[in-house]
């Protein structure tokens, strides 16, 4: 009796299978961003917004008071940059002038947990017309971001090492990172009144 | 004993011939073999989310039930276990089928009741939800209408 009833189930399994399918990739499968300042974005990431190139090049100052040089006290450094929100969701992160915006993403499709490092490549000296120096070591910074009590940051505070090629950060696979620096001279020295400029370039690098 | 054992016998053996499923022609689907790029979801900084990647294609659905013509059924969308593993769909519909979701390895009910034409149609919005980890090849992802007849 059961003979029959299992050959009718099998036909009905055998018999040709119609069956839709999706053929799914990655529309892009590696993606990094890095913006330190003012950045440029169409739309906003967690909306489907993509990064776009800025070119500009943002300052960092201080105008020590003449009363002031070389008394031991940090002198807090101000960013022209005005760059307030994130470009993850439009968050009010950082507080400029008082803070630098740092952030980007890493996107990759490798089944792994690695992070890409940030680095800063420090001249040894900010230099003023005349030749005169001050060490880019005295330039250190504090990091923290609106919302994020005390959590760590993934750009955390630090001083930069003069002549070399620092990290200053990590960003974690498939995670965007960003905090906000505030930056200040450490003015321990007597020094010839000048600008004193120096330019430090931020690279992400990813395998 | 032995009447209440066969008894249970016949009890199992019913419930296996009500629960015949079979495979529906779904050939008229379009697009039938479709391609879709997947984007990464949100990049939550602090999200568990952070590793999925999803995309959203339109379907012409169009299932042939002609077999099954003035009887009631059970129709279920399935999305068999396959690669690329952790692979779940979502769907929206414009009312001849019902809206779901399923993950790999399970299947979800689109439609309930009697069949009164050979052809059931409606345009599904689908979305795919995937571990971006595991996307560095492409993968062909096979579903399959099922019919549990009544």
């Amino acid at each position: 009796m059961l003979r029959p009833a299992f050959l009718a189930l099998l036909a009905a399994f055998s018999a040709p299978l119609a069956a839709f399918t999706v053929n799914i990739a990655a529309g892009t499968p590696r993606m990094v961003f890095l913006q330190v300042g003012l950045g440029s974005f169409n739309g906003l990431y967690d909306n489907g917004g993509t990064p776009l190139n800025n070119t500009t090049i943002n300052k960092v100052s201080v105008t020590v008071p003449a009363a002031a040089v070389g008394n031991g006290t940090a002198q807090a450094m101000t960013t022209d940059s005005a760059q307030a929100h994130s470009f993850w969701d439009n968050y009010v992160f950082c507080n400029p002038p008082q803070e630098l915006y740092i952030g980007g993403f890493y996107r990759a499709t490798n089944n792994g947990t690695g992070t890409v490092l940030v680095s800063a490549t420090v001249p040894t000296a900010l230099v003023d017309g005349a030749g005169d120096t001050l060490s880019f070591g005295k330039v250190s910074w504090t990091s923290r971001g609106n919302g994020d009590g005390n959590i760590a940051q993934p750009f955390p505070a630090g001083t930069f090492n003069a002549g070399t090629v620092q990290t200053i950060g990590t960003i974690g696979q498939n995670q965007w990172a960003e905090s906000c620096w505030t930056f200040s001279y450490k003015n321990d020295s007597v020094t010839a009144a000048g600008t004193y400029t120096g330019r430090v370039l931020y690279t992400l690098t990813a395998p | 004993m032995r009447p209440l054992l066969h008894c249970a016998f016949c009890i199992i053996w019913l419930n296996v011939a009500l629960a015949k499923t079979t495979v529906i022609d779904d050939g008229g689907t379009l697009p039938y073999n479709a391609s879709l790029a997947l984007r990464w979801q949100q990049p939550s900084p602090r999200s568990p989310d952070a590793n999925r990647m999803v995309g959203t294609l339109t379907l012409r659905v169009r299932l042939n039930v002609s077999p099954w013509l003035r009887r009631s059924g059970r129709i279920y969308l399935a999305l068999p276990a396959q690669q690329p593993g952790t692979l779940s769909a979502r769907w929206s519909t414009q009312g001849r089928l019902l809206a779901g979701q399923v993950s790999a390895g399970g299947r979800a009910l689109v439609y309930a009741g009697p069949l009164t034409t050979p052809f059931i149609e409606d345009t599904v919005q689908l979305t795919l939800d995937v571990d971006g980890r595991r996307m560095q090849q492409a993968y062909q992802v096979n579903f399959r209408f099922e019919m549990d007849e009544e």
